[in-house]
């Protein structure tokens, strides 16, 4: 197979990007989206010219490390995988793809494809701990969990803080996100006492990194490769509003997890 | 209540803020299509109705200056929202497909400010009798102020017609996405009646699109004169 490929180039943080056309040849049906540019990457070395870079890592849909926008989709037109996931054999022979970063200003572009997606970690960061004893590890099953209550959080849970809700919103919000992570915690009983600081300190960083606000268009839930679906930010909005009114007498900020108490 | 006031500046708080002004706004526009929905009962009802309403001043102007707050809330955190919404992508991709969003959840800029100008409009025409002066202090055989006759002498003009009906275009489209959205916004989220909730925004956007559509045409067309 052979595609026609435009991608974005962009040499670094506070350079001026474009659209640059190269050829991929000789492209298996069976391959993988990134082993196709891994084909075009090698073919540049061999010509002495600088490989576009992308990110990548497990290559099995688990690490969240590949973000491309593909043709105007992030990871590509298929639902519920990551880039890593998408075969070639999905494309019509000689089409033309384009291939672009995702582009918010939380997520500034390092070099080409690649985007610093530290926000997301300082949003996690910002939640906070869990409060759990020291000392041994506590047997399975002493604090039960109804299987509905498991699955949902396992639902939410399964969020690889990839970023393509943040790329395909239209206003570049991280409410997938962030909803996944609080919905996740608050609905064990591990997560419980810190419910209130915890969704308050994280939709505070969320504002504070510059993302946008929800327009409940749903395109995140669309392109998520986990399937999140939007209910948890329905249930992140109720988990805010129960903050502000039924447990406002709490201190706002958690205290700094590394703190050592002198 | 501190932690609950810094709620309010951060973006969701903003986004409530905004849902709950909608939905007051929304409670609005049904009760107001449901009264004028008397024109088909005759003047008698109509020109009735609006001198009850006139009736009690302290209530009517409560009424209205609760609802020209709430709809300059619901400008100003709109306003707020989408500039921080816009300076959160600063480049905009070169190829974006949408693959869920609906047309109303893509025009909410353009239908909300389609019926800013259309209410300010209707409020000259109608309310304040500016635009077509000849009805606004015409009384009717018992008296009251012909309501009646001014929304009749309106609707048969084929302009007014259409210019009504782009209204309430606009005014489908915002609450086709609006309410539901509100909902979301509010947190209101059960498995079992998320399909009932979706449902519920577009099926009351429709009833008061069609109860006022109904209105315009049955004057245009006649049937009411």
């Amino acid at each position: 197979m052979k595609f026609t490929l435009n991608i974005w180039r962009q040499n670094g943080p506070h350079e001026r990007g474009r659209f640059i056309t190269y050829e991929a040849q000789d492209v298996s049906p069976g391959m993988s989206f990134l082993e196709m540019l891994d084909g075009v990457n090698q073919r540049l070395l061999c010509n002495g010219e600088e490989p576009v870079a992308f990110e990548q890592d497990c290559r099995e849909g688990i690490c969240g490390s590949c973000s491309l926008v593909i043709n105007g989709i992030p990871h590509g037109p298929d639902q519920g995988i990551t880039t890593c996931q998408l075969y070639m054999r999905r494309f019509s022979d000689g089409a033309s793809i384009t291939i672009e970063p995702w582009r918010a200003k939380a997520f500034p572009i390092l070099k080409d494809l690649v985007v610093d997606r530290s926000a997301l970690d300082r949003i996690m960061q910002a939640g906070g701990y869990i409060s759990v004893n020291t000392g041994g590890a506590v047997d399975g099953n002493v604090i039960l969990i109804g299987k509905d209550q498991a699955e949902t959080a396992m639902d939410a849970a399964s969020c690889i803080g990839c970023g393509a809700c943040v790329a395909a919103c239209k206003n570049a919000s991280a409410m997938l996100y962030v909803a996944a992570k609080v919905s996740h915690l608050a609905t064990l009983p591990q997560g419980r006492p810190e419910r209130a600081c915890r969704v308050s300190a994280m939709l505070e960083a969320m504002d504070r990194e510059g993302f946008g606000s929800c327009g409940n268009q749903y395109e995140c839930e669309a392109v998520c490769p986990k399937n999140i679906s939007t209910r948890f930010i329905a249930n992140l909005n109720h988990e805010y509003l129960r903050a502000g009114i039924v447990e406002s007498g709490l201190p706002s900020e958690p205290e700094s997890p590394h703190a050592e108490s002198s | 209540m501190i932690r609950l006031f810094s709620h309010l500046q951060s973006s969701v708080g903003k986004k409530m803020g905004l849902a709950m002004t909608g939905l007051g706004l929304v409670v609005f526009v049904v009760f107001h299509m449901l009264g004028n929905l008397q024109l088909f009962e005759g003047p008698h009802a109509l020109n009735g109705y609006a001198a009850f309403l006139r009736d009690m001043p302290i209530v009517l102007w409560g009424v209205r200056i609760g609802l020209l707050s709430m709809a300059a809330v619901h400008i100003g955190l709109a306003l707020q929202l989408s500039m921080r919404n816009r300076r959160a992508r600063p480049v905009e991709y070169t190829i974006h497909r949408y693959r869920r969003a609906s047309i109303a959840s893509r025009t909410m800029a353009i239908s909300g400010m389609a019926l800013l100008l259309f209410v300010g409009f209707h409020l000259l025409h109608l309310t304040a009798g500016v635009i077509d002066p000849g009805f606004a202090d015409r009384r009717d055989p018992e008296g009251y102020r012909d309501v009646y006759g001014k929304v009749v002498h309106a609707f048969q003009n084929p302009f007014m017609v259409v210019l009504y009906l782009a209204g309430q275009l606009g005014l489908g489209l915002h609450l086709s996405h609006a309410i539901a959205s509100s909902v979301q916004t509010m947190g209101f989220e059960h498995a079992a009646l998320n399909r009932l909730l979706k449902a519920f925004g577009p099926m009351i956007g429709l009833i008061v699109v069609l109860g006022n559509v109904a209105i315009i045409l049955a004057v245009f067309l006649g049937i009411v004169r």
